[in-house]
This record gives structure tokens, C-alpha cells and sequence, in this order.
């Protein structure tokens, strides 16, 4: 086995990195806890000194975080991107059946109008025209539901 | 295992995943405010360090590339962002420094903590730029000497350096006036 640990360098990784060897570089940790085990009142003073100082900067506070401050830096993170272009953000893609079902009752409606709207009479109080536009939108007749129908 | 995972929340949070941007500021946001917090002794300072640290990080996360750690870059940019404003601060007060005699260690049984706790920040507070970060990073943070090293873009040998210089001082003001007395 190299033994490279001398007592100078366990003396300036005590007063470097603290007394506890947990903190001190992987490189010397063996090496430096081997030498401190085997001649413990060699380091007796540096180890003494360097525990004293490591206590006062363990019993510095951490500074917290504020909601207010997490939240700040949520804000300003990425967004979502919306896929697609201007269309998509029109038509929501999580309801496709929305858009779809929009067009399938203009289109019955439409054909609701051609096919069963009756004929225009002199008597009727509204112009075919405006007949029209009530069967296009309504997609059904009001007439063909008239109450003499349901008897 | 931490490296992994923050690759697999660095994408999300990219594209807008806001579980993983809660993830990432939570893991993060509180070492980095420790860091410019005791880099700097303001807290308000700290706080827009923290932010603009975080500002930069999510601009950088669409083509971020995983050549160091997350959180060792996080670091690298609120330190550099530390020194900037420490720089401005020497430019525009050149002849002012930090406050000595009122915050001296006295006898140990007449300091109560917070009177302790107050000198050792004063303390660090002094020290030059480099070595109170080498202490935040590895005295208080607890980073590894190859991390802190990276974080502060310096040698391990330079980084030992720093650090020794830094406890030696500390250790000359906090302790050997008290043991003395």
C-alpha cells in the first residue's frame, strides 16, 4: 500500500475543508482518516479549531424562499406551445367533435329546408324567404310540428 | 440518478410542462438564493439574482445541452451575476468597506446566537469575492470540491487555495480574538 498522507497535508485538510472528513476530497479521505485514527493527539488542535469555526457556519440560517418569489420565477418559464397554426387555435383539438357537430346541423338544416319546407301561400304571414331562413337556421320546420299533427 | 432526471425535466419543462418548471425551481431556487444571499448581504439583491438566474436558465432551456450539470450552470450564472453586481457596487462606492469593529467576536458567554450568527456573516461579508464564494459553495453548501471548482471555473488547486485563505481569515477573526480573551 502508498502511504502519501503526511502530517502537514492532514493538517491543511483539516483547516481547509472542516474536521469532519466526510467533507474533505475523495482523494485524501482514506488516506487523511488513517493518519488522524493512528495519531489522533497530533491533530488534536487544528481538529479542535476547524470543528469550532465549523459550528458557527453550520449555525448560519438559510435564507428561505417566499411564495412570492417562486411564484415570479414560475411565471417567466415557457409556456405551452399551441400546435399548428391560426385554425387550430379556433378550433380547440381536445373537442374535435365540436366543430363537426356545428357543421352537420347547418347541413341538416340546410337540407331540411329544401326537402319539407311547404309551399308558400298568399295567406302565409311570412315571405318564403323569411321561411327559409328560419328552416336554415332551426334546421327543422316549425310547421310540420304543428299541434293538429300531434293529434 | 439527479442528472437524469433533470434532463427529463429540463425537456418538459421546455416545452411548457409546468410540473416540471415547479420541480426545477423547487430543487434549485433555494441554493441559489443562499448562494447570492451570502454573496452579496442583501437580501433584495439576492432575490433579483434568483430571478434573473432563473430568467436566463428558462430562455437557455429550449437548446440546452447537458455538457455540465444543471444546477453546477445555475450556479455559474448566479455567481457571475454576484460578481457583476459587487463589481458595480466597488465602481460606484470605491472607498466603502464592509463594517469591522461592531460586529467582532467578544468573550463566547457574552455573544447570544444571533449576535454570532451576525459577526460570522459580517465576516464572510469581508472576505474577497472568490474566497466567500468557495466558502459558500463548499463550507456552506456543501458541493463537492470538483463542483465548486466548476462553478467557479478555477483549478481544484486554485479552489483549495481559496478556501484555505478564506477559513485561515475567518479563523483569525472569529476565533483566536475569542480564544485570546
Amino acid at each position: 500500500m502508498t502511504y502519501s498522507m503526511t502530517d502537514a497535508r492532514l493538517i491543511e485538510l483539516i483547516e481547509t475543508w472542516g474536521a469532519d472528513p466526510a467533507s474533505w476530497p475523495e482523494a485524501d479521505k482514506a488516506e487523511g482518516k488513517a493518519l488522524l485514527g493512528a495519531h489522533p493527539e497530533r491533530f488534536a488542535e487544528p481538529i479542535a479549531q476547524a470543528r469550532q469555526l465549523d459550528l458557527m457556519l453550520g449555525a448560519l440560517p438559510e435564507p428561505e424562499m417566499t411564495a412570492a418569489l417562486a411564484q415570479a420565477i414560475m411565471d417567466a418559464a415557457p409556456q405551452p406551445k399551441r400546435a399548428g397554426g391560426s385554425l387550430s387555435r379556433w378550433i380547440d383539438l381536445r373537442t374535435p367533435w365540436a366543430p363537426a357537430s356545428g357543421l352537420a346541423a347547418a347541413a341538416f338544416g340546410l337540407l331540411m329546408g329544401l326537402t319539407v319546407a311547404p309551399a308558400a301561400s298568399a295567406d302565409d304571414d311570412v315571405t318564403a324567404e323569411v321561411q327559409e331562413l328560419l328552416v336554415s337556421a332551426l334546421g327543422f320546420d316549425p310547421a310540420n310540428y304543428a299541434v293538429e299533427d300531434v293529434e | 440518478m439527479a442528472f437524469a432526471s433533470d434532463l427529463d425535466q429540463i425537456t418538459r419543462a421546455a416545452a411548457g410542462d409546468a410540473a416540471a418548471v415547479r420541480a426545477l425551481v423547487s430543487r434549485y431556487s433555494p441554493g441559489v438564493l443562499s448562494l447570492a444571499t451570502r454573496m452579496l448581504g442583501d437580501r433584495a439583491e439576492a432575490e433579483d439574482v434568483t430571478q434573473e438566474t432563473f430568467i436566463r436558465a428558462w430562455k437557455a432551456l429550449g437548446s440546452w445541452e447537458p455538457r455540465a450539470k444543471f444546477s453546477t450552470w445555475l450556479h455559474r450564472v448566479a455567481l457571475n451575476l454576484c460578481y457583476d453586481r459587487l463589481r458595480k457596487r466597488r465602481e460606484i462606492f470605491p472607498d466603502e468597506l464592509p463594517d469591522h469593529a461592531d460586529t467582532a467576536l467578544g468573550p463566547q458567554d457574552t455573544l447570544d446566537q444571533a449576535q454570532r450568527v451576525k459577526a460570522v456573516e459580517a465576516a464572510i461579508s469581508r472576505l474577497p469575492e472568490r474566497q466567500s464564494a468557495a466558502l459558500t459553495l463548499c463550507a456552506l453548501q456543501g458541493h463537492s470540491q470538483n463542483e465548486a471548482a466548476e462553478i467557479m471555473d478555477v483549478s481544484v488547486e486554485a479552489l483549495e487555495s481559496l478556501l484555505a485563505r478564506a477559513r485561515r481569515t475567518l479563523r483569525g477573526e472569529l476565533l483566536e480574538g475569542r480564544n485570546a480573551s
